[in-house]
């Protein structure tokens, strides 16, 4: 598959090689701050690299420039031979058909058209980059500046030029013959008859003495040294013409021809959504859509990002969860708190308080709940009633809280939820130094109050709450 | 560069030359007309060869003259960029010297002779090395390398320059003389 990406690599080299601090000068721009424009061509360039054929006025809209400014570009640029343009008079309907042909090239990329014109002829420009053309014109200039340094530098294979002071009339030594004079053995300007006089090397006038030897030398250094910094600083460019030499040259056709590929892969496209369009256009086997190829970028920034981490388990405490997980559990639903409005000075003491309210929430509200822990609820309820009356601000908060930690906790069956919530503790004891996030003072706080009540009511408890009982007491 | 080709050419003869040597005097008429001649095109024509075939005459009303469109075969010399020369220098002066190579005219601008030679002023400009053990002046033979050409319909100049190896006199005539 022919790729254009190194050939887009290639005109924005050149771009930014050649083009970089070129001007264009309008006639009513005399102004230099106005008229310095340069970066613009760059850009445009860049521009034409993201699409195939493009209306002008369109283009002007996207880089947001006057659309005559563009003109005089993209004029000089046809002139440079890096683009191909295209002007046709068209009404609403032919530029339903670029519009169309332009959605399927690149989609996503047209921008809002006016309101279609009734039948209106308007003469519309459109351009394209000629990459093939663009390849040549690359290496014919690349070709051209250093023969012409070599030369210079060789004084050889150079025309020698001929200046007249009077009247700045320039001449070359093929015109010798006609400059000769009987009387004397100096050239003569045609027009005025002045002397000429010998154009001193264009690239090396300055500190020129007169032809002596060590000036000569200088010259010569001068240009070596120029040559070599030219093709150092053009490395870039070269070697992406070398990469993109046997590459097969992106052809986008006139623009009829495009649009008319353009709309039957997109019809291709649609009707055999499969991919099969590629095969479709018989365009020497070049996908059309080059634009279109897509760029999956994947970010790995702040993986080991603890923030990032919880966040990930927060999307997922829903899942059952192994009982040795149940501290995280716990952790998120706590992170949760949005949702779930519980206190969070309550997290070390939710294990036991989740218990205890749980059973109360869900004997009054949830059926499902009861029938999981009916056997505890009933021990319970008596001491729970007592309690609930002491401790109803808290009970309160917790409420909601415990609710989502029910919900987290009911797809274990009791006794795992048993061992879990043992667990728990006793992470949450060790854990307390560690994570900073779980409030261990105020966890501890509460735990003793619920530890006291316990105490004096919990002599009929079963074996399980005993252990719990202990656990309290240890965290 | 020499090349042996067919050129064609409408000849023009007087009625007066209408007889047994007809045939003769339009080709002594050729060869005056267009030896020597140069064009854009073929170059320089330097002699005719032979006559491939003359065809059927016209009679111009009114003259009374005849033309036939004339086949013949000529060597042409035609100076190419890059073709290297052997010439006779037929001036000299401080932007340079002037050159012939048969019918070609070369000029050899200064900037082309090698560093080491100094102009020198004087009944007989000349080039000279600074030990002058070479030197060009009037009549003598260089060899040089045509660097770009002037063409014109009727004419063609050269440049040359003799800045390069094995290149510059070949034949000095102040010690030969
Ligand atoms: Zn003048």
């Amino acid at each position: 598959m022919a790729s254009i990406e190194p050939f887009n690599r290639l005109v924005k080299l050149a771009a930014r090689a050649f083009y970089d601090d070129m001007t264009t000068k309008g006639e009513n721009q005399t102004k230099v701050g106005r008229s310095d424009n340069r970066g613009t061509a760059v850009v445009i360039l860049d521009a034409l690299t993201r699409r195939q054929w493009v209306r002008e006025e369109d283009l002007a809209k996207d880089l947001k420039i006057h659309t005559k400014q563009l003109r005089r570009t993209l004029r000089f640029f046809e002139e440079e031979k890096l683009i191909t343009r295209d002007h046709r008079k068209e009404n609403s309907k032919g530029a339903k058909i670029y519009n169309s042909a332009v959605a399927a090239a690149v989609d996503g990329q047209r921008n809002g058209r006016e309101g279609d014109d009734k039948l209106k002829m308007h003469t519309q420009s459109y351009c394209c980059l000629d990459y093939s053309q663009i390849y040549d014109v690359v290496r014919y200039r690349l070709h051209r500046m250093k023969k012409k340094l070599k030369d210079e530098m060789d004084s050889k294979n150079t025309v020698q030029e001929y200046i007249c002071p009077s009247c700045n009339k320039r001449y070359t030594a093929l015109d010798a013959l006609r400059l000769i004079s009987p009387y004397d053995e100096d050239f003569h300007c045609e027009s005025c008859n002045g002397v000429l006089v010998a154009e001193s090397d264009k690239l090396a006038a300055q500190e020129m003495g007169d032809g002596d030897d060590n000036a000569s030398r200088r010259r010569h250094d001068k240009l070596k040294d120029m040559l070599s910094k030219m093709e150092e600083q053009l490395k870039p460019l070269t070697d992406q013409l070398g990469r993109v030499k046997d590459l097969p040259i992106p052809e986008f056709g006139n623009l009829q021809a495009w649009e008319v590929r353009a709309n039957a892969a997109n019809r291709a496209a649609n009707g055999d959504p499969n991919g099969d369009s590629k095969s479709l256009h018989g365009f020497n086997g070049t996908p059309m859509p080059y634009l279109g190829e897509t760029k999956v970028e994947v970010a790995f920034s702040g993986a080991d990002d603890k923030g990032d981490v919880k966040s990930v388990n927060t999307s997922t405490p829903m899942k059952v969860l192994p009982p040795w997980m149940i501290r995280e559990g716990m952790n998120l639903t706590k992170e949760q708190r949005g949702e779930a409005g519980a206190d969070p000075k309550i997290d070390g003491a939710a294990p036991s308080a989740s218990d205890l309210l749980d059973d109360k929430k869900s004997a009054i509200v949830n059926d499902e709940e009861k029938i999981f822990q009916d056997e505890y609820v009933k021990a319970y309820y008596a001491a729970l009633l007592n309690r609930q009356h002491e401790q109803v601000e808290t009970v309160k908060k917790e409420e909601d809280f415990l609710n989502t930690a029910i919900t987290n906790e009911a797809y274990d069956t009791s006794t795992q939820r048993q061992v879990g919530m043992k667990f728990k503790r006793e992470d949450y004891g060790s854990g307390e130094d560690e994570w900073e996030e779980a409030p261990p003072a105020g966890g501890g706080s509460t735990s003793e109050q619920f530890k006291v009540d316990l105490n004096v009511e919990a002599a009929a408890s079963e074996e399980e709450d005993d252990e719990d009982e202990n656990d309290w007491e240890d965290g | 560069m020499f090349f042996h080709i067919v050129l064609e050419r409408n000849m023009q003869l007087h009625p007066r030359h209408f007889g047994r040597d007809m045939k003769d005097k339009l080709v002594s008429k050729l060869m005056k007309d267009v030896e020597g001649t140069c064009s854009g095109r073929h170059g320089f024509i330097v002699a005719i060869t032979g006559v491939e075939s003359i065809g059927k005459g016209l009679i111009r009303d009114g003259t009374g003259f005849v033309t036939f469109p004339v086949k013949y075969q000529c060597v042409v010399f035609r100076p190419f960029k890059g073709e290297i020369l052997e010439a006779v220098v037929t001036m000299v002066n401080k932007m340079g010297f002037f050159a012939e190579a048969g019918p070609v005219q070369i000029f050899v601008s200064n900037h082309l002779i090698p560093d080491d030679m100094e102009f020198q002023t004087g009944d007989m400009p000349n080039y000279t090395t600074s030990d002058g053990s070479v030197r060009i002046q009037k009549e003598s033979e260089v060899r040089l390398k045509i660097i770009g050409t002037r063409v014109d319909a009727t004419e063609i100049f050269c440049i040359g320059t003799i800045k390069d190896d094995f290149l510059g006199v070949i034949s000095d005539p102040g010690s030969t003389s």
